[in-house]
């Protein structure tokens, strides 16, 4: 009970007697059997099918199989680095043009967040797919995945940025008026590299919904890891084997994108908390 | 000379911080306002360097309306140190010290080299200049609050609690480092605080402040202590609870002060020359 999650967790709650607590045993390990037997019976489905047969998952130690993924891998990698480029930055200013003073500036970017964030990315992507063409505006196919990404991210993040702006301590922009800063002195030298340390974590979640949101390139067919993986089970039928090697490598890119923004954080933390 | 000609500051919602204030502060002069929250001491001091502009009245810098000022140069050119230092915890604290002059114009190289005398000014080992504020003890970043406040060579310094959110002990070093400070800068400084005693012990002159901006009296903390102006006052300064009343015991042939808790402050001795202040 010496943790603050189980603090917590006390204010809400009333901690469970004996009574509670073996019942709430008892519902552990029924859900954990019930999982298990689920997991299990999918695997032996999948065994009794022949799924799990070595010729069925060796292919993908093959060259020519890890090089036609791989290819997806680098179509992934760049579009969501392209994204995130021109995404962050424009979130950055979306999220100061709502905080403006100017009402007009406030308002259009206040439209423009919502109406990004309000909409599914597969609804822009056919926006560029299908509707903007119909009216002779046509995109190469990569920008047609990577613009809508930037859309709805910049939108998302937008509202990252805004809220970091406003857990800076008031304090501060009293502080840097006090000592002759300007109020864009202010914001840029005082108010926004606090903010962005304190959305760090944030904005890493948001560098891994859009490296999600970059599977929708097989609607527009930009050879991403998805499309590739589309691809690859036309060709070979492999449905199964090739979605699952497929999620792993998503996986694992998350895990390692996750740790970095770990290390990122320890280190900034290590040189000057906030305070 | 900083003068105050009845000041007011009426916010939007109807509240009334300042009523009348009328005050000069002459340069090189310590001035302590001092009143309870809600006194609008902090509103007054704010109207120097216009982070408040007053709803009336003028608050003139050796003779110009501050109103006509541009706010940014206005601050620039004046000293200011608030409560927990405000300092920029991003920044290391040569940064912090060397933010204004940089500003100003002043390169890079000097700025730094001026920062590391002041930090010595302020008592601060200069060795921690490459630190960040949030590894230092809170007296040290006031003293790096005062730095900074100083680094541009402000001919007025402005304090806001400066000392309110250290512990007693440090706060009785960081009056004495000030009391130096002053002693060999000569600057005008305009300070606040609800703590009379830090009043007495750093004002030339101390305003003591009614809510409202109301002035019960002002003068010199002899002058406040000798003749307190009504109830109010003495009950601010702790007259009527006998806290500072002090008599003369005779032990051992020598005159001891003795204050009301029978403790020993000092010897009596007779003034030699001119009289030295309480």
């Amino acid at each position: 009970m010496s943790t603050r999650s189980a603090s917590a967790t006390q204010v809400l709650f009333d901690a469970p007697g004996p009574r509670g607590r073996a019942r709430i045993r008892l519902l552990s390990v029924l859900s954990v059997l019930a999982i298990a037997a689920v997991l299990g019976l999918g695997l032996w489905q999948f065994g009794r099918n022949g799924q799990l047969a070595a010729d069925k998952w060796l292919p993908y130690l093959r060259r020519d199989y890890l090089a036609f993924l791989g290819e997806g891998l680098l179509g992934t990698l760049r579009a969501t680095a392209v994204a995130a480029v021109v995404a962050f930055p424009f979130g950055l200013l979306l999220a100061l043009g709502r905080l403006s003073r100017l009402r007009v500036l406030s308002a259009v970017a206040a439209a423009w967040i919502e109406f990004f964030r309000g909409i599914p990315m597969l609804l822009v992507v056919y926006a560029f797919l299908l509707a903007l063409p119909a009216y002779g505006v046509t995109f190469p196919r990569f920008w047609m995945l990577v613009i809508p990404m930037i859309l709805v991210s910049s939108a998302t993040t937008a509202e990252v940025f805004r809220a970091g702006i406003r857990a800076v301590d008031r304090g501060q922009h009293e502080a840097g008026a006090a000592i002759g800063l300007t109020s864009g002195q202010t914001m840029s030298a005082v108010i926004l590299p606090q903010a962005v340390r304190l959305v760090l974590p944030s904005l890493v979640l948001a560098l891994v919904s859009l490296l999600k949101d970059s599977t929708l390139g097989y609607v527009v067919s930009v050879n991403e890891l998805q499309f590739q993986g589309k691809t690859m089970v036309s060709i070979t039928r492999y449905l199964v084997q090739t979605y699952l090697v497929v999620s792993g490598i998503y996986i694992v890119l998350n895990i390692l994108l996750t740790r970095a923004a770990h290390l990122l954080d320890a280190r900034m933390r290590r040189r000057a908390a906030t305070g | 000379m900083i003068a105050f000609e009845n000041v007011g500051k009426t916010y939007p919602d109807g509240t009334t911080a300042v009523e009348d204030f009328s005050l000069e502060i002459a340069s090189h002069e310590a001035v302590v306002l001092v009143g309870t929250s809600g006194s609008g001491k902090t509103t007054l001091l704010r109207m120097i360097n216009r982070m408040v502009d007053p709803s009336r009245g003028r608050v003139a810098i050796d003779g110009e309306d501050v109103a006509g000022l541009d706010p940014v140069r206005l601050r620039r050119s004046i000293g200011y140190v608030m409560q927990a230092s405000g300092l920029l915890p991003h920044r290391s604290v040569l940064d912090n010290v060397t933010t204004v002059p940089v500003l100003r114009g002043t390169s890079r190289r000097e700025a730094r080299s001026r920062a590391l005398e002041l930090l010595e000014t302020v008592g601060l080992d200069p060795a921690l200049a490459r630190r960040y504020p949030s590894q230092l003890s809170g007296g040290q970043q006031q003293r790096v609050g005062v730095a900074r406040a100083l680094a541009a060579d402000p001919n007025i310094l402005l304090m806001d609690e400066p000392f309110g959110a250290v512990d007693p002990i440090v706060r009785a070093d960081l009056q004495q480092e000030m009391l130096r400070i002053q002693k060999e800068l000569h600057k005008t400084i305009v300070f606040v605080t609800h703590d009379i005693d830090e009043a007495f012990l750093l004002g030339d002159r101390v305003v003591l402040l009614r809510p409202g901006g109301v002035v019960a009296q002002q003068g010199t903390p002899q002058e406040i202590l000798a003749a307190p102006a009504d109830d109010f006052v003495r009950s601010f300064v702790g007259a009527d609870r006998g806290t500072r009343t002090l008599h003369v015991e005779e032990i051992e042939g020598r005159r001891i002060v003795v204050d009301a808790d029978g403790r020993a402050a000092g010897v009596l001795e007779p003034p030699a020359g001119g009289a030295a202040r309480a």
